[in-house]
């Protein structure tokens, strides 16, 4: 693979190229360029090979060989797959509708308060998923104050969490910001002047909205559908949380379950047959999309910016409207786990003299806790930098250099995107014995690789392909050698992207469930699991002193890399 | 087809910047008028004004008999019955050709069978016959903007806006859709307001054109008065490229500050209307003639080819100087002698030509001696 970009080269590097191929004795110093992209090339190849083909791949193989496929007719694996699938689709749609409408509002409407809205409405993304279960529990659980009133008011709760329901509820919520972000992207990119003329063709500005940058929307509309629902389709946090005291099973934890009790012969094989099938859903999800892709429509440049829509007399009320709601959603359930902090046990009253610190002095002094955010950070730090190199590497490559392998590596790195964490800790499971890395915490950074590397590569993908390559050849002309104009030009202006995109990495690590609890040996609990034991063990008021910790945490940090690089 | 009509229209920005100041324009039925200016003059803000994006702070606007922005009150952009091509055609990817053409006819309520008669008259008209199906995404740039003409055209608007409509365009093609766009124009005896970068475009497609400069209306006078005649020091150097030399200027002619160049005042017109002696000439490039002497007192700094003759810059004892006569061919680093056929002459005004910001008491810095900003032009052509 690393040959075949040589003979594609520009043709600014002819000679070199020539010489090359036919294999004749270049002078040294031209050879030696020339090895040095390939070994790069190779080297970005071998640990894309090593982190995403050999999981998928052994995932596969055993999925195929194995003898799991009876339970799949099993009808608890059925019901589970049943609500995994219709969970996953219901808050995908949910989250669409959601963050279309909140794009819609924010970015195109004269609504008053836009700026403060737009920040508050992302914030469900900056927390945990199952920190949010938490949160949401000590605001709306059976026994929160909001029900207890309500029960004693008017004989039953208002709305218990616990079951399906609260599931999907919590999946859209936690997903509605990765929509809104697509969707208002897309907005921006729409033209003004598309609008401006059907205007002047005679429609209102509401209408104009409607016909002409709606449908434009609909790509990233399908699209953010397709990532949403594949990520929802196997979290762990929030069924687990919310679902199973209802009995509300899913895949994964469905999964947890048949590893963590060992009453099946073959446990691998049982779940890596459950992989395979999430693992072609979620394929089918990517090529539907891609299949749409093809079809995508072409946005020129963009004139101007957009007009506003006037609310007009409507737009008091929907601000009111869309602030109450924001807050409720963002806001209201941190004051609640806040509360249920300060508090030392559960139903107790707020007063002056319940309020304790007990409950964080008890988590963070319980069996595993410090071990746990160590390990979480020591796994989070290493995942940024291995992740923000790799990404560097593959990203420049792929954009700055022409091969026909390119598109491969950058589909591959970026597939695991597209594949449940459920699946890649399976997968993990699979090959661990066979690499030594059983019961070791380097399992789960191997797993955190596998998953977040994509965030790195995307990063700094994009930046550099908006870059004409005119930066390299003024630099090639100026007499850099290829390697070196690479490094000089494109990984420089790269490495501000790589590193932001190794900071999200590192800040997702650290609060990281799904990979951590599946992936769990001795001694290698990270801080997800340490709170998700709490929880379990029913220390709901120590769990919600760490959940808030780092919900603030989180909050502060992803704020922080969020403002630097614009 | 309608007649358009500024009225000291202003549009003045939240920090106090005048984006138009006092803009008077008729604008005739069937009448194609061109806005110039320099970038930031107010052209393109003028155009979305008349479109009704922009509502003036203050005068009216009226296309036919109906006031459609006048202080408080602007009828909206769908309800002026326009037709407006922009710079990037806009053409709406979703939807095809025929669909992209018939939207102004379903949103005035026209029937199915009348659309698609016009919609196939419409692309006839461009020179787009049978594209109804196309999507636009296999259309080139050219084939774009001509469905965006369609599209504006097919529902007879009252007005047809150009926003630089053609400055997208590769320069063959946009020579050719300019007189494709004139002819269909005049077919139509459509009212076109075309804003454009390029001057010679504008020269070349209006009737009348309109030079802007700082929001202010500079000059409005068809494109030979605009050449012949132009309004102010900022008009020449604008339209025509003309070089500016402060001098004097008494019974005898004109005699440059610091320059030895004197010219006999039967080549300069416009004299009678100053009465101070301090001025400024404006020299056209097409007006200097370049003679090759090898002891000129000028030199050829650069020379481009130009189809009637070179376009010359020369070097004239510390002024430069540009000539455009024709059939004059010239190689750099020739020396020439330099001689002017003839030359305008206006009232110097000490402060730079440039716009003046704010609109309030505009006379305050300029030059002590009063003389009506009207009464300092007129140019008349002096045989060589």
């Amino acid at each position: 693979m690393a040959s075949s970009s040589n003979t594609l080269a520009r043709p600014l590097a002819g000679p070199t190229d020539s010489g090359r191929a036919r294999g004749a004795s270049a002078d040294s110093p031209t050879r030696a360029r020339y090895n040095g992209l390939g070994a790069v090339r190779v080297a970005m190849w071998s640990a894309v090979a090593a982190l995403i083909l050999v999981p998928i791949a052994s995932i596969l193989a055993l999925a195929v060989t194995g003898s799991g496929w009876s339970t799949l007719a099993d009808p608890d694996v059925l019901e589970a797959a049943g609500n995994s699938l219709v969970s996953a689709a219901v808050s995908g749609a949910l989250a669409v509708v959601v963050g279309s409408a909140l794009a819609l509002l924010l970015e195109r409407t004269d609504l008053p308060g836009r700026r403060a809205l737009r920040l508050l409405a992302l914030s469900p993304m900056l927390m945990p998923p199952f920190v949010g279960a938490i949160a949401w529990l000590s605001l709306l659980g059976p026994s929160a104050t909001v029900n207890t009133f309500w029960t004693q008011r008017f004989g039953a709760p208002l709305w218990n969490l616990y079951g399906g329901d609260g599931v999907i509820f919590l999946l859209t919520l936690h997903s509605y910001p990765i929509a809104m972000i697509i969707v208002t992207a897309a907005l921006r990119r729409v033209p003004a002047d598309l609008e401006q003329a059907a205007r002047i063709a005679g429609s209102s500005a509401p209408r104009a909205l409607w016909e002409v940058t709606t449908p434009l929307l609909r790509p990233a509309m399908l699209s953010s559908f397709t990532l949403i629902a594949v990520s929802n389709l196997a979290d762990f946090g929030i069924p687990s949380i919310i679902g199973l005291p209802q009995r509300y099973v899913t895949l994964s934890t469905l999964v947890y379950r048949t590893l963590q009790s060992g009453t099946a012969d073959d446990p691998l094989a049982v779940v890596s047959a459950i992989g395979f099938v999430l693992l072609v859903i979620a394929l089918l999800g990517v090529l539907v999309d891609l299949l749409r892709a093809r079809t995508r429509v072409e946005l020129d440049a963009q004139a101007g910016a957009p007009a506003l829509l006037p609310l007009g007399r409507a737009r008091v009320p929907v601000g009111v409207l869309t602030a109450v709601a924001v807050l409720a959603v963002t806001v209201l359930p941190l004051i609640t786990l806040a509360i249920q902090s300060l508090l030392p046990a559960p139903g107790v009253p707020l007063s002056a003299e319940t309020v304790t610190l007990a409950s964080f002095e008890r988590a963070l002094t319980a069996s595993g806790t410090l071990t746990g955010i160590g390990n979480s950070l020591m796994l989070a730090a290493l995942a940024g930098l291995i992740c923000g190199v790799l990404g560097l590497g593959i990203g420049t490559i792929v954009t700055r250099t022409r091969a026909r392998s390119n598109s491969a590596l950058l589909g591959l790195s970026l597939l695991p995107q597209a594949i449940p964490g459920l699946v890649i800790a399976v997968a993990w499971l699979v090959i661990a014995p066979r690499i030594g890395l059983y019961n070791t915490p380097w399992l789960i950074l191997c797993a955190y690789l596998t998953s977040f590397l994509a965030l790195v590569v995307q990063s700094v993908h994009a930046p550099l392909s908006a870059t004409p390559t005119t930066a390299e050849e003024a630099a090639r002309i100026s007499g850099a050698s290829r390697l070196r104009a690479l490094w000089d030009i494109s990984c420089r202006m790269a490495v501000p992207a790589a590193i932001s995109g190794a900071i999200l990495v590192a800040l997702t690590a650290v609060r990281e469930l799904t990979l951590s609890v599946l992936l769990l040996s001795p001694g290698s609990q990270t801080l997800g699991v340490v709170i998700f034991n709490l929880q379990q063990a029913g220390a709901y008021n120590a769990s919600s002193a760490l959940s808030l910790i780092v919900a603030l945490v989180g909050l502060a940090g992803l704020g922080l890399t969020a403002r630097t690089p614009r | 087809m309608s007649s358009v009509a500024l009225e000291s229209v202003s549009l003045s920005y939240p920090g106090g910047h005048l984006g138009l100041a006092d803009v008077d324009l008729q604008i005739g039925d069937g009448e194609f008028v061109a806005l110039v200016g320099p970038s930031g003059s107010g052209k393109t803000t003028l155009l979305r004004t008349v479109a009704g994006f922009i509502t003036p702070t203050a005068g009216t606007v009226r296309i036919g008999d109906a006031v459609v922005a006048s202080p408080g009150r602007s009828v909206e952009p769908e309800r002026r019955g326009l037709g407006m091509v922009f710079q990037q055609h806009a053409v709406w990817p979703h939807w095809s050709v025929g669909r992209n053409i018939e939207y102004p006819l379903r949103r005035a309520g026209v029937s199915r069978d009348e659309r698609r008669r016009r919609v196939t008259e419409a692309l006839d008209l461009v020179g787009l016959a049978g594209a109804e199906r196309r999507n636009p995404a296999t259309l080139s740039g050219g084939q774009r903007q001509r469905v965006a003409i369609a599209r504006a055209i097919v529902a007879r608007p009252r007005v047809l806006l150009l926003d630089e409509a053609l400055s997208a365009l590769d320069e063959p093609l946009r020579d050719r859709l300019r007189l494709e766009l004139r002819a269909l124009t005049r077919d139509l005896g459509l009212t076109v307001v075309h804003v454009t970068h390029d001057r010679s475009e504008a020269l070349a497609l209006a009737d009348r054109v309109v030079v802007l400069d700082g929001g202010r209306v500079q000059q409005v006078g068809t494109p030979a008065e605009l050449l012949e005649d132009p309004a102010s020091v900022f008009v020449a150097k604008f339209v025509s490229d003309a070089a500016i030399l402060p001098g004097s200027l008494d019974a005898a002619g004109f005699r440059a500050d610091g320059h030895p160049l004197v010219l006999d005042r039967s080549r300069i017109e416009g004299a009678q209307h100053v009465r101070d002696s301090a001025v400024e000439l404006a020299v056209q490039p097409e007006h200097v003639r370049a003679i090759p002497d090898a002891t000129g007192t000028a030199i050829v700094a650069s020379s481009l080819f130009g189809r009637g003759g070179d376009d010359l810059v020369l070097e004239w004892n510390g002024l430069e100087v540009r000539s455009r006569a024709q059939g004059a061919r010239c190689a750099a680093g020739t020396r020439v002698c330099v001689e002017i056929e003839r030359a305008s002459v206006f009232r110097r005004a000490d402060t730079d030509s440039d716009a003046p910001d704010t609109a309030a008491g505009a006379s305050t810095t300029n030059s002590g001696t009063a003389g009506s900003a009207s009464a300092r032009r007129r140019t008349v052509s002096v045989g060589a």
